[in-house]
């Protein structure tokens, strides 16, 4: 039995008449600190399928169950401290006018839990970043930095699934492996289970033990990673998105 | 001295308190490098204080009259800024009138922008029906003269300066709850306000703590230039028998009376108006500064 398990997940957006089908009958298993990975190009449903467990798309069909357990509407605070999300725009991610302090309190005031001053001074330097960053606003840091106070941020309340949608496309190469070390480091650390969404199969290859390819809404193929590095996979189009992708795989039997 | 500058300045402060102190430090530098909003803080604490000590500043009671010396022009000995028709010293009753106007501006600055924040955001978060009602009622209150709203509130409330008050913060609160929805909706979809209802916040956190911030400075703005119109409209209230009463030295009301004698006797409704000129002017630098400083991203690195 898997952690996360999505059965034939529908997501209909309805606007002024007309629907758009993001995701259509996908289903899914995610185990207990497995790191899963959804691929596919832009508009293929991967990141509506995150906001779906979040409560944040409109679910037509299917079901989610996180730890076997059916998800209600409205998503409970018990949600909250289980599952959490980390945005693919740093820049968007936090309040412009909060403090990172500010920011990193927030989620344990809501939830009412103390202790907030101790608990932000070591979620910082979990990721890396100084406790002199504390009372700064998100326009003093970098992509990369704001980055890591959004990880940071999403491991407040402690929870045992992180959802990861594109947390590296908006920054530079360069950074982009430092996060995903860090990301990297604290799922063995914590024992996190991840379910990331990448364009990249070069990042996903680099994270994730399965991986979820999709097209238009529908599942394509599912493929672990022995099969992806390999290059066993059966269908035309996960093929393409390996090639367009393959030589920058961090593998290195690949490297030229 | 050097050592509490040295402490609010430090780049990493070591516990909020210090965080805070520090960061309104940095907005008073801010604003202190910004002349004009200097020159509208020195207006507005003239105001102030011209209305803490009228007492002790003004030459004359404002309300005794003195008909054998009425109508004197500006420079007059004893009367620097001349009288009024009925004898009565102008100066005094500017500084005088300084309290009542204060006090009218206080009270509306409070009032009207704070129900027009929570109108406009909650509107603009919920949306569907909740937006559709409340927006409806701003309309309808947009959609009526503002001075004849204001009548209609005083005359079933009857006359007297709070209830001036009560009336003008009631018909001067739909912009405000206009320009707060129209910044809500920018900001509601972001993913800042995903990632804290995503930790379970509720609506009305949302609202206060993360939204109404974003709203602010837009707001303050317009409160800051809204401020003239108020004084005039309290003016028009009084003018017409339904605000401050005479003979309380009120700018407004000073202004009206001396419209009977424009162009003979100039001063007795100019030197009132050059008051409320003075004071929307101050109100409007200040503004300007503040919104500058509400902004952390204008403060540069």
């Amino acid at each position: 039995m898997g952690l996360i398990e999505i059965e034939n997940l529908s997501v209909t957006f309805r606007a002024k008449g007309r629907e758009v089908r993001a995701v259509e009958g996908v289903s899914l298993t995610v185990g207990e600190r497995e790191s899963y990975g959804l691929v596919g190009e832009s508009g293929s449903g991967k990141s509506t399928i995150l906001r779906a467990i979040c409560g944040m798309a409109p679910v037509t069909g299917g079901q989610i169950r996180i730890g076997g357990e059916a998800l209600r509407m409205p998503r409970g605070p018990g949600f909250s401290r289980r599952v959490q999300m980390v945005f693919q725009d740093p820049y968007a991610s936090l309040h412009p006018r909060h403090t990172i302090d500010r920011t990193l309190s927030e989620p344990l005031a809501i939830h009412r839990i103390g202790g907030s001053d101790a608990k932000v001074v070591k979620a910082l330097t979990d990721v890396g970043l100084p406790a002199s960053f504390r009372f700064r606003y998100p326009h003093q840091l970098s992509g990369g930095q704001r980055q890591r106070v959004a990880i940071a941020r999403a491991l407040m309340l402690e929870p045992s699934i992180l959802l990861l949608d594109e947390p590296t496309s908006a920054l530079d190469a360069s950074v982009q492996a430092e996060v995903l070390n860090l990301l990297t480091r604290l799922r063995e650390e914590r024992g996190l289970t991840f379910l990331m969404v990448s364009h990249d199969l070069a990042v996903i290859d680099h994270m994730c033990d399965r991986v979820l390819v999709m097209q238009h809404g529908r599942a394509v193929e599912e493929l672990a990673r022995d099969d992806l590095a390999a290059a066993r996979m059966t269908t035309a189009y996960a093929r393409s998105l390996f090639e367009a992708s393959a030589d920058r795989m961090l593998d290195p039997a690949k490297a030229p | 001295m050097s050592t509490l500058r040295a402490w609010l300045t430090d780049p990493s402060p070591t516990s909020r308190r210090q965080a805070r102190l520090g960061q309104s430090y940095l907005a008073w530098l801010r604003i202190r490098r910004n002349r004009l909003a200097m020159a509208g803080l020195v207006i507005v604490g003239l105001l102030l204080l011209v209305a803490a000590f009228a007492p002790l500043i003004a030459p004359h009671d404002p309300l005794v009259q003195d008909l054998s010396r009425r109508l004197l022009p500006p420079g007059t000995p004893g009367n620097l800024l001349g009288t009024d028709d009925f004898g009565r010293d102008i100066l005094s009753r500017i500084l005088y009138g300084a309290r009542i106007t204060l006090y009218i501006i206080a009270l509306v600055a409070v009032t009207a922008p704070v129900l027009g924040l929570l109108i406009g955001t909650v509107a603009g978060y919920f949306g569907g029906w909740v937006d559709a009602v409340l927006m409806r009622i701003t309309d309808i209150f947009l959609a009526f003269p503002r001075l004849i709203l204001a009548l209609a509130l005083v005359a079933v409330l009857g006359p007297g300066i709070g209830n001036a008050v009560l009336a003008i913060a009631l018909t001067a609160w739909p912009p405000y709850a206009r320009i707060a929805r129209a910044e809500t909706l920018t900001v509601r979809n972001s993913d800042y306000i995903a990632a804290v209802r995503l930790q379970g916040a509720g609506a009305g956190r949302i609202i206060w703590g993360h939204i109404v911030p974003m709203c602010l400075p837009s707001v303050i703005i317009r409160v800051t230039l809204d401020m003239a119109g108020v004084i005039l409209i309290a003016a028009g209230l009084g003018f017409l028998g339904l605000g401050v009463q005479p003979p309380m030295p009120e700018w407004g009301l000073m202004i009206s009376s001396g419209r009977k004698f424009l162009f003979e006797q100039w001063w007795v409704a100019t030197m009132p108006g050059l008051a409320i000129f003075l004071v929307s002017l101050g109100f409007n630098l200040l503004g300007d500064g503040l919104r500058d400083v509400l902004d952390p991203r204008s403060a540069g690195k």
